[in-house]
C-alpha cells in the first residue's frame, strides 16, 4: 500500500524476495564511506571493567575521531590501537571518568557554588541528593506493572510535539469530525482545542485542498486505486490487494500536505485609516504536513454511537485519521548561503549570454516591463552605455569564477526610456552534479529611482576609449553598412553577451594553448587566455583588409579599465561603437541568426546606402 | 624496614578497597535513583550511571518550564474517551482515583508510543556540544542501540564525519536564536546497527542510516545547562503513501534531468511528461528556490536520500505551484543477481507532493513560459 525505496520487512512488498533489491545502505558505502571503515567493538558481554576488552586495531583517519579521545565511549563501542601500553588505556579510563564527573558537578546546583573542586566521591554523594529532591515533585518511577521510561510519558509527549512543531488531532472518516486535537494546536493554528473538537475538519480546511483531505480520509471504493512503485524500478505496478480492505484497515499509512486556517487576531481599524473600505480580512492559511494512520474500531467497543445519527447497520466501524500535523513554513530552513530578499529587490536569471530567462515578478513596479517583454532578450540592451565595459567584464568574471561578484551601480533602461540606477550580485550557478553551468543568478537592487537622465540611443560616447577614433567611421558601423545606428545598437549588445559566451565554450572546447602566444584582451591575469583566434580570423566585413592585430599587442594601449577593451585597433578606430571596444575583434562571431537579422536589416532599411561602398563578398559571417 | 614497608603497603591497600567499596555503594544508590528497568540498571558500568545521570539532570532542566503545562495535562483526556465521549466533554479537570490514574498513565504511554509511531522517527535531545542528552526509546528500532546505550554520549561519535560539520553548524546558536525556538531541518548519516532483517548486528557492521533531522532550539532556565535542539528525527526514505491526484513520481538522471515522470503531472503542471524529458529541474523552478534545490541534490549525491523542503515548480504557460520533492538515489537498472560486482548506475527517483493549487496562473516568471522562443 505504500511506496517505499527501501524494503521493509513489515510493509507490502511488491516484490516476493527479501533481496536486498534497493539496498541503499549498500549504496551508500562505497561513495561515501571511502576510508571510513572504522571498525569498532561492541560487546554485550559483561559491562566491567576496561580490562575485559580485546584490543583491536582500528584506522581512525578522521580527525573529529582522534580530538575526540577524551570523549571516550564506554566499552560499548571503542576504539583503540593494538599496541597501546595498558598503563595508557588505565589513564584514558581514568580521565574519561574525572570528565564525566567535572560535568556531573557542574549540573548539580549544590556543587556549583564551591570554588574549589570536589572529589569524586561528594560530587557523587552529592548526586544522590540531587537526584532524591527532583525525584519528590516528578511523578513516580515507581517500579510498576508497566515498563518504567526514562521520562513520564506525559513529558515524551510534549517533547515530541514541540520538537516536531506540531499537533496531533483524530478525525472521523466519515464527515471529518474533530474527535480529539491536542493541545499543540493552540500555538500552531492559534485556536483553542474547545474550539476545534466537535467541529468539522473541512471547516478549517483551505477550499482547494479540500477534494485532498477527503480523498485521504475517504475508506470508499469509489476512489483510484492506490498505486504501488517497484522500488527496483520506479515504474508503477497494480496492487494486488483488494483496495477498500487495504484502506480501511488499522496502520494504512496517510502522509499528506494541506492548508490549514490560521486564526489570525483581527485588529480593529479606525474608521478614518480606513477610509470607509470595509476591514479585509484574507483569511490566513498554513501549510501543514500531516502524517499518520488509519485506525477502526468496531461500534461495539465504544460506549455511544461513534458518530451519533449513522446507522448502526451500516456502519459496523468507526474508521478515524490519527495524525500529527506540522507546520511547513515556505521558506525553507538553510543555514548557510540563502538568497536573502528584500522589498526593493528583484531577482532574475540569465542564461550564460545575458539573456533573460526568469525574471521575478517585483521587476514589473522597478522597471516597468512585465517579465514576457524582458524574457528571451538580452540584458545589455538594457543596460546604459556607460556602464557596458564594467558590466561585461563582471559577466566575463562571473563565468569564470565560483565566486558571487559585485557590480558597481549602473542604470538600467525601463519600460519608460528613462533610467533606474541597480546594483546586483551576480553568481554563476552550477549543476552539482556536472558542474556545469545552468544559469546566472542575479540578484539586483534599486538604488535609485531617478529618472533625471534621459535614456540615450548611446551613438555618441564620450568615452576616450579609442585614441584612433576615425571620424569616418563615426556615422556608419563598421560591420554592417548603412544601418541606422540605433537597431544596429541593439543587436550590437545582444551580441555582446553572445561573444562573452562564445569566449567561455571555445575556452572550454580547446585549452589555451600556450604557442599561439596570444594573450587575450579579455583575460584577466589569473585566467588561462581564452582562444578567440579563430573568430578572428573570420575577419572583418568592414570592408577593411584584415590588419587584425593580435588583440594581445595592443594590450598596451588598453584602458584603464583593463585589458578588457584593448581590441583590435581596427575595429577600435570606429568610437561609435564603443561597444566593439568593448567586444573587441571578435564582434563579427555573431550568431547566425544574428547575422542573418542584420543582413536583413541591411536590406530593407538603407536602399539609400546600398550603393555605398557595401561588399558582401568581403563579410566573412560565421555562418 | 620492609617489614614496615610492608606493614604500609597492607593498610594502603585495605584503605583503597574500602574506597572502592564505598565508591561502588554510591554508585549503586545513584543507579537506582535512576528510572531504569531493573534488567538494564544491573549491567550498567560506573561511566554509564554518570552519564544517564547526567541525561536525566539535564532532561529535568530542560523540562522545567513545561511545569505549567503538565499539571493540566494530567488530567487530560485520552483519545478513546473523546472518540466515545464525541461532542460532550467529560469534565477534564475532574478528580480521579488514583485507579484511573494509572490506567491513565498507561493509556499515555499507549499516546506517546502512537505519537512516536506516526511521526516514524525518534526524539533526540541534543546539546551545542553535540551530546545527545535524551533518546525516546524507540531508537533502538532505528539504530539497533538502545537508548540506555546511546543516552549521554556524543553525536560525532555516532555520525559520518562528512557530515560533522554540517551537524556542528547546525547546533551553533546565538542567544537570541535560542530564545525565539529556531528551526532546523538538516539531513544526515548515522551508524545504524540493525540489518535488512530488522535484527540487531555488532556495530563492527554497522551501515549508515540517513536521517532527516527537524526540530528547535530550546531555552534552558537552569543556568548551568546548555541550551539545546530538540529534534526528531526520521530515517529517509520515507514510505509514501500514494492516492492519486496530488502527487507525481519522477525520475532524473544523476544531473536532476527528468528522464522519466508520471502522467499525473500533467494535471497538476501541464506539461506532457515527454516535454519534460531532458530539462533540468533548476530551469522549472523558481529562482528564489535556487538554493532550496542545490541543497537537496548535494543531499543527494552525498547522502543518497533528501527531502527538498517547500519550492515552486513553474507551470507550464504561467504561474507556479508550491511542492515538496522527496527523493532517493535508486540503481537505474534491476541489479542483475549474475553480475553482483558490477556498479549499478545510478538515477534518482522522487515523490513529488503538490502543497498548493496554481498561484499567479498569468503570470510568466521564464522563458520557458512565454510564447516566443528565441533561437540559441
Amino acid at each position: 500500500v505504500n511506496v517505499t525505496f527501501e524494503q521493509q520487512v513489515d510493509d507490502v512488498l511488491v516484490e516476493e524476495e527479501q533481496s536486498t533489491s534497493v539496498s541503499l545502505p549498500s549504496l551508500m558505502t562505497p561513495p561515501s564511506a571511502a576510508g571510513m571503515s572504522l571498525s569498532v567493538e561492541l560487546t554485550r558481554k559483561r559491562k566491567g571493567s576496561v580490562d575485559n576488552q580485546d584490543s583491536k586495531c582500528v584506522s581512525v583517519p578522521d580527525v573529529d575521531m582522534e580530538d575526540d579521545q577524551n570523549r571516550y565511549k564506554d566499552q560499548h563501542v571503542k576504539v583503540k590501537c593494538f599496541r597501546e601500553p595498558h598503563s595508557q588505556i588505565e589513564k584514558r579510563r581514568r580521565d574519561k571518568m574525572n570528565n564525566l564527573i567535572d560535568k556531573l558537578s557542574a549540573m548539580i546546583p549544590t556543587c556549583n557554588p564551591m570554588s574549589r573542586k570536589l572529589d569524586k566521591l561528594t560530587v557523587l554523594r552529592m548526586a544522590v541528593q540531587h537526584l532524591k529532591s527532583l525525584k519528590g515533585s516528578a511523578s513516580s518511577f515507581s517500579e510498576a506493572n508497566y515498563k518504567p521510561s526514562f521520562l513520564p510519558d506525559e513529558e515524551l509527549k510534549h517533547l515530541v510535539l514541540k520538537a516536531a512543531d506540531g499537533f496531533l488531532f483524530v478525525v472521523g472518516c466519515d464527515r471529518g469530525k474533530i474527535v480529539f486535537v491536542s493541545e499543540s494546536v493552540t500555538k500552531i493554528l492559534n485556536y483553542s482545542r474547545a474550539e476545534l473538537i466537535g467541529q468539522s475538519l473541512f471547516d478549517y480546511i483551505h477550499p482547494k485542498d479540500m477534494g485532498k483531505v477527503k480523498e485521504q480520509l475517504s475508506a470508499s471504493e469509489l476512489y483510484p486505486r492506490e498505486r504501488l512503485i517497484d522500488a527496483k524500478t520506479g515504474l508503477q505496478v497494480q496492487a494486488d490487494l483488494p483496495i477498500g480492505a487495504a484502506r480501511l484497515c488499522s496502520g494504512a499509512r496517510r502522509s499528506f500536505f494541506c492548508r490549514m486556517k490560521y486564526n489570525k487576531i483581527s485588529i480593529k481599524v479606525e474608521e478614518k485609516e480606513s477610509q470607509g473600505n470595509v476591514l479585509l480580512e484574507s483569511q490566513k492559511y498554513c501549510t501543514v504536513h500531516c502524517t499518520g494512520y488509519m485506525r477502526s474500531w468496531p461500534t461495539s467497543q465504544l460506549g455511544a454511537e461513534g458518530e451519533g445519527e449513522v446507522d448502526k447497520q451500516e456502519s459496523s466501524h468507526f474508521s478515524c485519521l490519527v495524525a500529527v500535523g506540522r507546520v511547513h513554513n515556505h521558506s525553507s530552513p538553510q543555514v548557510n548561503g540563502e538568497v536573502r530578499v528584500k522589498p526593493t529587490e528583484f531577482i532574475t536569471r540569465y542564461a550564460m549570454d545575458g539573456k533573460f530567462t526568469f525574471v521575478d515578478q517585483r521587476a514589473t513596479t522597478i522597471l516597468g516591463y512585465l517579465p514576457q517583454e524582458l524574457l528571451g532578450t538580452s540584458c545589455y540592451e538594457y543596460f546604459h552605455q556607460d556602464d557596458l565595459p564594467h558590466l561585461a567584464d563582471r559577466h566575463r568574471k562571473v563565468l569564470r569564477s565560483k565566486e558571487k561578484i559585485e557590480t558597481n551601480c549602473y542604470k538600467f533602461k525601463t519600460k519608460y526610456g528613462s533610467f533606474v540606477t541597480l546594483q546586483s550580485q551576480w553568481f554563476s550557478f552550477v549543476n552539482p552534479w556536472t558542474k556545469e553551468l545552468e544559469y546566472i543568478v542575479s540578484t539586483n537592487t534599486v538604488i535609485s529611482y531617478d529618472p533625471s537622465r534621459a535614456g540615450r540611443s548611446g551613438n555618441k560616447s564620450e568615452q576616450s576609449s579609442n585614441p584612433k577614433a576615425s571620424e569616418d567611421c563615426k556615422k556608419s558601423p563598421p560591420i554592417i553598412p548603412g544601418i541606422s545606428s540605433t537597431p544596429g545598437t541593439m543587436i550590437y549588445a545582444g551580441s555582446i553577451g553572445t561573444q562573452i559566451a562564445n569566449e567561455l565554450l571555445d575556452f572550454n572546447r580547446t585549452n589555451s594553448s600556450p604557442s599561439s602566444g596570444n594573450v587575450s584582451p579579455f583575460s584577466l591575469p589569473q585566467d588561462k587566455s581564452p582562444q578567440i583566434h579563430n573568430q578572428i580570423s573570420n575577419s572583418v566585413p568592414n570592408g577593411e583588409t584584415s590588419d587584425m592585430e593580435i588583440p594581445g599587442k595592443s594590450s598596451s594601449e588598453s584602458e584603464p579599465q583593463g585589458a578588457a577593451f584593448s581590441g583590435g585597433e581596427t575595429l577600435m578606430e570606429n568610437s561609435q561603437l564603443d561597444l566593439e571596444s568593448v567586444v573587441g575583434p571578435g564582434l563579427n562571431s555573431l550568431s547566425s541568426d544574428e547575422a542573418a537579422m542584420a543582413v536583413i536589416w541591411s536590406l530593407l532599411e538603407t536602399d539609400t546606402n546600398l550603393g555605398e561602398a557595401v561588399d558582401f563578398e568581403e563579410m566573412h559571417w560565421s555562418l | 624496614m620492609t617489614a614496615d614497608k610492608e606493614k604500609r603497603r597492607a593498610i594502603s591497600r585495605e584503605a583503597a578497597r574500602r574506597r572502592r567499596r564505598v565508591e561502588s555503594d554510591v554508585f549503586g544508590d545513584l543507579s537506582r535513583l535512576l528510572p531504569l528497568q531493573p534488567s538494564v540498571r544491573a549491567h550498567l558500568d560506573k561511566p554509564s550511571v554518570i552519564r544517564l545521570t547526567l541525561s536525566y539532570i539535564r532532561m529535568h532542566t530542560v523540562l522545567k518550564e513545561n511545569d505549567g503545562i503538565n499539571a493540566g495535562s494530567r488530567h487530560m483526556i485520552t483519545y478513546q474517551q473523546a472518540v466515545e465521549g464525541g461532542d460532550e466533554q467529560s469534565g477534564c479537570d475532574g478528580a480521579q482515583d488514583e485507579e484511573e490514574k494509572d490506567t491513565e498513565e498507561f493509556e499515555a504511554s499507549q499516546e506517546t508510543n502512537m505519537y512516536l509511531g506516526i511521526l516514524e522517527g525518534f526524539v533526540m535531545v541534543l546539546s551545542t556540544e553535540g551530546d545527545m542528552i535524551f533518546l525516546s526509546d524507540n531508537v533502538s528500532k532505528y539504530m539497533g542501540l538502545t537508548q540506555t546505550e546511546l543516552m549521554g554520549h556524543n553525536i560525532f561519535e555516532y555520525t559520518h564525519p562528512c557530515d560533522h560539520e554540517e551537524i556542528r553548524s547546525n547546533l551553533r546558536l546565538t542567544a537570541e536564536e535560542v530564545w525565539y525556538g529556531e528551526k532546523r531541518d538538516f539531513v544526515m548519516r548515522i551508524k545504524s546497527a540493525l540489518t535488512h532483517r530488522g535484527r540487531t548486528a555488532n556495530l563492527k557492521s554497522a551501515t549508515w542510516k540517513v536521517l532527516h533531522c527537524q526540530g528547535r532550539a530550546k531555552v534552558c532556565v537552569d543556568p548551568s545547562a546548555v541550551s539545546c535542539l530538540l529534534l526528531t528525527c526520521r530515517p529517509l526514505p520515507l514510505s509514501h503513501t500514494l492516492l492519486s491526484r496530488y502527487t507525481f513520481t519522477s525520475q532524473h538522471s544523476m544531473d536532476m534531468r527528468f528522464t522519466y515522470c508520471d502522467q499525473r503531472v500533467t494535471s497538476l503542471l501541464g506539461y506532457r511528461p515527454e516535454e519534460l524529458l531532458g530539462r533540468s529541474i533548476y530551469d522549472l523552478c523558481h529562482a528564489l528556490d535556487t538554493s532550496c534545490l542545490n541543497k537537496n541534490h548535494l543531499n543527494l549525491c552525498l547522502k543518497n536520500q533528501s527531502v527538498s523542503g517547500q519550492y515552486r515548480m513553474l507551470v507550464k504557460g504561467g504561474g507556479y505551484v508550491w511542492v515538496e520533492s522527496h527523493s532517493a538515489v535508486i540503481p537505474s537498472v534491476r541489479p542483475s543477481r549474475s553480475r553482483p560486482g558490477i556498479p549499478q548506475p545510478l538515477c534518482i527517483l522522487s515523490v513529488t507532493y503538490v502543497l498548493s493549487g496554481v498561484e499567479q496562473p498569468s503570470l510568466q516568471l521564464s522563458l520557458d513560459q512565454t510564447i516566443h522562443r528565441y533561437l540559441n
